[in-house]
């Protein structure tokens, strides 16, 4: 395979070189400035020296510059080359690296050229009745499947290409629902923009909101108290439940152990109510803001860790079943197999990357707020298929059960602020990231005078649904649903 | 498998009784914004609010049009001597501007008055009711809501409301999100060919108003991403405004819809 990697050592000299070149921008974050002619080379040494591609985009401060986000030996590299005007545009060739480079420049080259030719259709803007391929063969055809479909399904697209039974080959096509978030974040103050970043992907709202909060926070150099940190990771965590409780129950349908799936579906809706009591929303919005939180919770700490510990029991007897049911586990052993050499070819994050033995998770490789005190156990699974993945989830809701309440006990022995106040003109760049319940999230963010001036989004989502294309290598149609639902993606946060 | 049996069970009854008997919100739940002191505001008010939904007229009367709201709360706490959060959570209407709260009394939602052609059609659906769902631009949120009223807490099946994944099947359409420009084509084939009597319900405040989406009144009209709500698309019926609504203002919306909420229920 030609996206092997060399040895690192014999490139050694030249990453040095690179990190060398570096500055240290605001912790856990390297910054270098190449020319643009360079900012293709460096993308491949990067390659070559086993860095994990992020995303590109343009920024706009200080002046017009292409930017490349990389995780590189525990840091977050950012990559940046100035360029003189917004016709100019990188090479489409820079995607030869990594397939995911070539996927965000032609959404960066898109973009550009819709706004300058009004209507312009492009990955942006996709057509649904456009058959993108033509295939030929005995009885081979193409179903378009989407962006309208049975069930209550976000809006995407699959063109799948068949001869009735076997997934010769598939075609996701995504950006049916983009709304333009990003530019929308321009011009508002960092307090009133966190409700953008929560509409993004509605069900990893508070992924987002602390993401983006961090972004500010670390552009504005404000440290966020301790208290609101503690907070932070309980309301992720609770988010990352129902996400993957979401996930199992979807399971349990597919497979019709419907049981199965009410109980699933009843522990979901106990997390979705906990979220409520402690916070007024069932996605938990409004209260994770730029500088810490903003109010502190609804109910006594007590309550919660009583909740908690009733979920646990319930989670504990549900699983059991669950993994004892031979109906279910059946269907999903070998299905929608990911080599671990695809994930790390398409950069992949999430529960989708360490179902298949990539131990890669955003709160372990650049600790951010309590996560830096918690302790995480990387839950790691190597088999790669749909089970592999559902016992990753199985695994991490343990674990953020476990964190919890580990961070209710820190919040019971002392009591403090629960935010700071942000610099009124403050300006600066830096990126925020979370581990959001589908995998690493990145929002790199401008601010100047106290406003917003530029924000792009590096959606987990956008980079895993990719990976959807090459994930029947040997299963059949009527396997579908479990592998898309064993992705556990939103489409809302890929498309923005 | 019989241990299943026994687990479902074994948790006893867990279905909510709404509406039958009124759902209760958690203590604090944020379900809507309400306008408490509707008079003496100023200009500064209108500028709280990140979407527009916040109007004072010339005379300091202050208004909110929940069709636009978010509920993110800002104008709640910059100015608690108007604003506050509301637990109730019916608040879906007939007509867009019944979604216009503190305005004087006989324009308020209570006294929307049922489209006749509404009411026509909804007495042919009755009680079984097959439901489509389709997602024009939504954030994901208001797909787990509706997910969730088929689940055993909401459980809308008792109600005679069913999930059909076929168009020509479906007496209500519920969409969500502010219609995005590839969804468009798609939301008007599967409204075409639905059969008579039809109803459409916008879930959530991006189908009712737009919501959050991009500012794009200066963009060239063809090149803005969304429609900025269901209605600039197609005739709305029902508006269930929320980001997202929680399943029991789903379902409010859904009863209201098929007109098994008689008028002074509705008005509630």
């Amino acid at each position: 395979m030609s996206m092997a990697k060399p040895k690192a050592e014999s490139e050694a000299g030249v990453l040095d070189r690179i990190v060398a070149a570096g500055q240290p921008g605001p912790e856990g974050e390297l910054r270098l400035s190449v020319p643009a002619a360079e900012f293709e080379g460096t993308f491949r040494e990067l390659f070559r020296g086993g860095a994990r591609f992020i995303t590109v985009f343009r920024a706009e401060t200080p002046g017009l510059v292409w930017t490349g986000l990389f995780a590189f030996r525990g840091e977050l590299l950012v990559v940046r080359a100035p360029v003189d005007d917004r016709a100019q545009m990188p090479d489409r060739g820079m995607g030869r690296w990594w397939p995911a480079t070539e996927r965000a420049i032609l959404e960066l080259i898109d973009r550009e050229g819709a706004a300058a030719q009004a209507g312009g259709r492009g990955i942006t803007r996709p057509d649904p009745d456009l058959i993108e391929r033509s295939v030929e063969g005995l009885d081979v055809f193409t179903i378009p499947f989407g962006p309208v479909r049975s069930g209550i399904f976000e809006a995407i697209q699959f063109q799948i290409e068949t001869g009735g039974e076997d997934v010769a080959s598939l075609q996701t096509r995504t950006f049916f629902k983009h709304r333009g978030l990003e530019s929308r974040f321009a011009g508002l103050r960092p307090e009133v923009a966190v409700h953008v970043a929560e509409r993004v992907a509605g069900v990893a709202a508070t992924a987002y909101a602390c993401a983006f909060s961090q972004a500010v926070e670390r552009a504005l150099g404000v440290e966020p108290p301790l208290q609101a940190q503690r907070w932070r990771a309980i309301y992720s965590e609770l988010e990352r439940m129902a996400c993957h409780l979401d996930v199992i129950a979807k399971q349990a349908e597919t497979t019709a152990l419907y049981v199965g799936q009410a109980r699933f579906q009843i522990l979901k809706e106990q997390v979705q109510g906990l979220r409520a009591r402690l916070t007024g929303s069932r996605f938990g919005r409004g209260v994770v803001a730029p500088g810490g939180v903003r109010s502190d919770s609804l109910i006594a700490l007590d309550d919660l860790s009583k909740a908690i510990d009733g979920i646990e029991r319930d989670l504990h007897r549900d699983r059991r079943l669950f993994l004892g049911t031979a109906s279910m586990t059946d269907r999903l052993v070998g299905s929608g197999h990911l080599d671990r050499a695809l994930i790390e070819q398409y950069c992949a994050v999430g529960p989708l990357a360490r179902g298949s033995g990539v131990s890669i998770d955003a709160r372990h490789e650049r600790p951010y707020g309590d996560y830096q005190r918690l302790g995480l156990r990387i839950v790691v699974h190597r088999e790669g298929d749909a089970m592999a993945r559902v016992n990753v989830r199985f695994g991490e809701l343990f674990e953020s059960l476990r964190m919890i309440r580990q961070a209710i006990d820190q919040l019971r022995r002392r009591t403090g602020e629960l935010s700071m106040p942000l610099p009124v003109n403050g300006s600066g760049t830096a990126c925020g990231w979370v581990e959001a319940p589908q995998g690493e999230l990145v929002i790199w963010v401008e601010i100047t005078d106290g406003v917003v001036r530029g924000v792009h989004i590096a959606s987990p989502s956008f980079r895993n649904w990719a990976l959807f294309d090459h994930a029947f290598p040997s299963d059949v149609l009527t396997d579908f649903a479990f592998i898309e639902h064993s992705f556990g993606l939103t489409t809302a946060g890929a498309d923005r | 498998m019989l241990e299943w049996i026994y687990r479902g069970l074994s948790r006893g009854r867990v279905t909510t009784r709404y509406p039958r008997r009124p759902e209760h919100a958690p203590h604090g739940f944020q379900a809507r914004v309400e306008v408490v002191h509707p008079e003496g505001g100023g200009p500064q008010l209108a500028a709280l609010c990140p979407t527009g939904a916040i109007a004072v007229a010339v005379d300091g009367h202050v208004t909110l049009d929940r069709g636009l709201c978010i509920v993110c709360g800002d104008c709640v706490r910059a100015a608690p001597d108007h604003f506050a959060f509301g637990s109730g959570y019916e608040t879906a209407a007939r007509a867009r501007a019944a979604l216009i709260v503190g305005q004087a009394a006989g324009l308020d939602a209570s006294a929307s008055p049922l489209r006749p052609a509404l009411a026509e059609r909804a007495g042919g659906l009755r009680r079984s009711i097959h439901v489509r769902h389709i997602d024009c631009g939504s954030d994901g949120s208001e797909e787990w809501e509706i997910q969730a009223l088929w689940n055993p807490y909401y459980d809308i099946q008792r109600l005679g409301f069913f999930l059909t994944s076929a168009p020509r099947h479906a007496d209500v359409l519920l969409v969500t999100g502010p219609v995005t420009t590839p969804m468009r084509a798609p939301l008007e084939r599967t409204w075409a060919v639905m059969p008579e009597p039809k109803a459409l319900v916008a879930v959530g405040t991006d189908a009712c108003g737009g919501g959050l989406r991009a500012d794009d009144r200066t963009a060239v009209a063809a090149a803005r991403p969304t429609a900025g709500g269901v209605d600039q698309v197609l005739p709305v019926d029902v508006y269930v405004p929320g980001s997202p609504p929680s399943p029991t203002t789903i379902m409010h919306g859904l009863l209201l819809a098929a007109g098994l909420l008689r008028p002074q229920e509705a008005a509630s």
